[in-house]
């Protein structure tokens, strides 16, 4: 689920470590993306009018399958090469984390058999898209989906988002795509958001740089995996009382949880209590050094679509219709055909500007990007 | 303050006309003695403009102190669209502009239009360019290759480049089928302009995107001859000479997935 109020920090004391641009920007690069996170989104998401998710005729959900057919051609057609990752199996330490969500899943079911005798119809919607799980077959449904369409995926041993990280680190992809803002405790070279939301959102792409937060951070990595761990992960606990501003000071003070440990020890009036068995050091441990597939080791190939494999799969399976099948899989055969356009910035530097410091010396406003002058 | 005066308008209109589908924002380098120098990139990071206005440019051109005017080329481009081809044309901007004053003044008339235009702060990545050694360099009538870019581009959505040294050769591949056009060397002593010369050190053979080909050529009629400077897997020159300075592009090739 990410780090806790990780976002709001970046943006407050970081805002030149996020760059927002259109997805067609992207173009030419190729993209790993958290495929886990992928299909949550799209069960949760991809609905009908009355707020079912699609199914086929002998009343499977279909939701994720529309999902990953229609994002995955509309990045394609951007000139964008997709990879999915899928997770492995989840680290010992998320089992809390886990357990707790697998509890208000079936707080979130009692409650909407509940709704379904007296609620209304939004109510009923709300508790029953908290009810969404994400099945074995699923998953395999969408690995098969993929291997059709030609695109390449890769089984992570055990999280999604640090496979994602380590083919951007490695530099097989260009970045890694989650929502979940803990990618960025795995340094991706890029990690970009809102890859796969919706079309109809009308959301930019957005790209932290983690290099940049770390900067104006004015902190190494292993500090700022403390700092995700104050925040709140899904590997262990926090200490209660200590929000994000809180976390940031103490952080700043202590450089590390060791030291904010002992100097809430030595201090008998602090209103701060250390979890007992804090597993804090195993959390950092697993950010570190993730279990991954070494990038080296990864081949990511993107083949011609099987269009037969697809109609059969698809339409005779799966209830989806033909023609746009077709029409779907031909626009991906394009767009995988021509090319990839290189870009500028993989031949020349980018200088640190001087421009902008001659502008500085003028006028001393903090002005970032294209604000109009009075 | 600067003062940048062209005798005629058209040339200033034609440079915006010529790069602002590519490019938005741009901020405009004022300096005496390089006149005006912009570098743009497009969004996406494919195509390089690189514009220099030399003081020769204007009919009279001072710049007391350096100026960086934040442009909307769009905007700068409706503005311009206000005067006629053949009217002088002057720039103006105080010391710490927030605004650039654009003049024109009727030859025939005495009619002066005065119009200001808002200035913004853009914030844009310079790129460093260092001077690459070239595989080869090849200079022809911009309007040949004007018509090969425009005409290709109905067929495919990229254009091959072969260069050896005997000949020049455009080839696109489309669903519709295939065509290319071949160039030999040849001087025309009447006419220097239509003469096509190829300097090789060795063959290239790159391919670029037509649609960025398609935006680099609507600079053609700044210049009656285009040279272009080819490296194999490397961005290619291609420059259109001004009175006085340059207007290049860089244009990235496409690719073969090396997987």
């Amino acid at each position: 689920m990410g780090i806790k109020g990780l976002n709001a920090l970046v943006k407050e004391h970081a805002p030149r470590a996020i760059v927002s641009n259109e997805m067609k920007s992207l173009f030419g690069r190729k993209i790993a993306i958290d495929a886990s996170m992928c299909l949550y989104q799209f069960l949760i998401a991809v609905r009908q009018q009355d707020g079912n998710n699609l199914t086929n005729e002998s009343g499977d959900t279909t939701s994720h399958l529309m999902g990953f057919f229609y994002r995955t051609i509309r990045m394609a057609s951007y000139g964008i090469k997709p990879c999915y990752v899928f997770d492995g199996k989840p680290p010992v330490l998320k089992g809390g984390e886990l357990e707790k969500r697998l509890k208000r899943r079936e707080e979130a079911e009692s409650k909407a058999t509940e709704l379904k005798e007296t609620g209304s119809i939004e109510e009923l919607q709300k508790f029953q898209r908290r009810t969404v799980r994400v099945t074995k077959e699923q998953n395999e449904d969408a690995k098969k989906l993929l291997k059709l369409m030609g695109i390449p995926f890769v089984n992570a041993p055990c999280e999604a988002e640090s496979q994602c990280a380590e083919l951007s680190k490695s530099g097989k992809v260009y970045g890694a795509a989650s929502e979940d803002m803990d990618t960025l405790c795995y340094q991706p070279a890029h990690f970009l958001r809102n890859v796969t939301a919706a079309e109809a959102r009308k959301l930019k792409i957005e790209e932290y740089d983690i290099n940049k937060v770390l900067e104006d951070f004015e902190m190494d990595i292993n500090t700022f995996v403390d700092l995700c761990i104050l925040l709140g992960c899904d590997y262990c606990e926090t200490i209660k009382g200590i929000g994000p501003v809180t976390a940031l000071k103490l952080i700043k003070e202590h450089k590390n949880i060791e030291n904010i440990i002992k100097s809430i020890e030595e201090n008998p009036k602090s209103k701060y209590k250390i979890p007992e068995n804090w597993p804090y050091k195993e959390a950092r441990e697993l950010f570190l050094n993730p279990d991954v597939l070494k990038g080296d080791d990864v081949i990511l190939k993107w083949e011609e679509p099987d269009i037969e494999g697809l109609v059969e799969f698809m339409v005779k399976q799966n209830g989806f219709s033909e023609q746009r099948i077709r029409d779907g899989a031909s626009k991906l055969s394009k767009a995988l055909k021509t090319g990839t356009q290189g870009r500028l910035d993989g031949f020349f530097k980018v200088q640190p500007s001087s421009s902008p410091a001659k502008r500085g010396a003028k006028d001393d406003k903090k002005s970032f990007n294209k604000k109009r002058k009075k | 303050m600067l003062e940048g005066k062209f005798d005629q308008a058209s040339l200033l209109k034609k440079i915006i006309d010529s790069i602002k589908d590519s490019v938005k924002l741009c901020n405009f380098n004022c300096t005496e003695a390089d006149g005006i120098t912009v570098q743009a990139i497009d969004d996406s990071r494919v195509l390089l403009i690189a514009l220099k206005m030399d003081p020769g440019c204007f009919q009279e051109f001072r710049c007391d102190r350096d100026l960086v005017l934040g442009l909307d080329l769009e905007s700068l481009g409706k503005i311009l669209k206000q005067g006629n081809n053949e009217d002088y044309l002057t720039l103006i901007a105080e010391d710490s502009p927030d605004s650039l004053l654009v003049v024109f003044e009727d030859k025939k008339k005495d009619r002066i239009s005065e119009f200001s235009l808002k200035l913004m702060d853009i914030d844009s990545d310079v790129l460093t360019i260092d001077d690459m050694d070239n595989d080869c360099s090849l200079t022809m009538p911009s309007s040949e290759f004007a018509k090969i870019a425009r005409d290709f581009k109905t067929m495919s959505e990229s254009l091959q480049i072969v260069v050896t040294k005997e000949s020049v050769k455009f080839k696109a591949e489309g669903q519709i089928g295939s065509g290319n056009v071949i160039f030999k060397p040849h001087t025309d002593l009447d006419n220097p302009e239509e003469s096509i010369k190829i300097d090789v050190n060795s063959p290239v053979n790159l391919t670029f995107g037509a649609k960025y080909l398609n935006d680099i050529v609507k600079a053609a009629s700044l210049s009656s001859t285009i040279t272009m400077k080819l490296t194999d897997k490397a961005p290619a020159l291609f420059e259109f000479k001004l009175p006085s300075g340059y207007l290049r592009y860089y244009l990235a090739p496409k690719f073969e997935d090396e997987e």
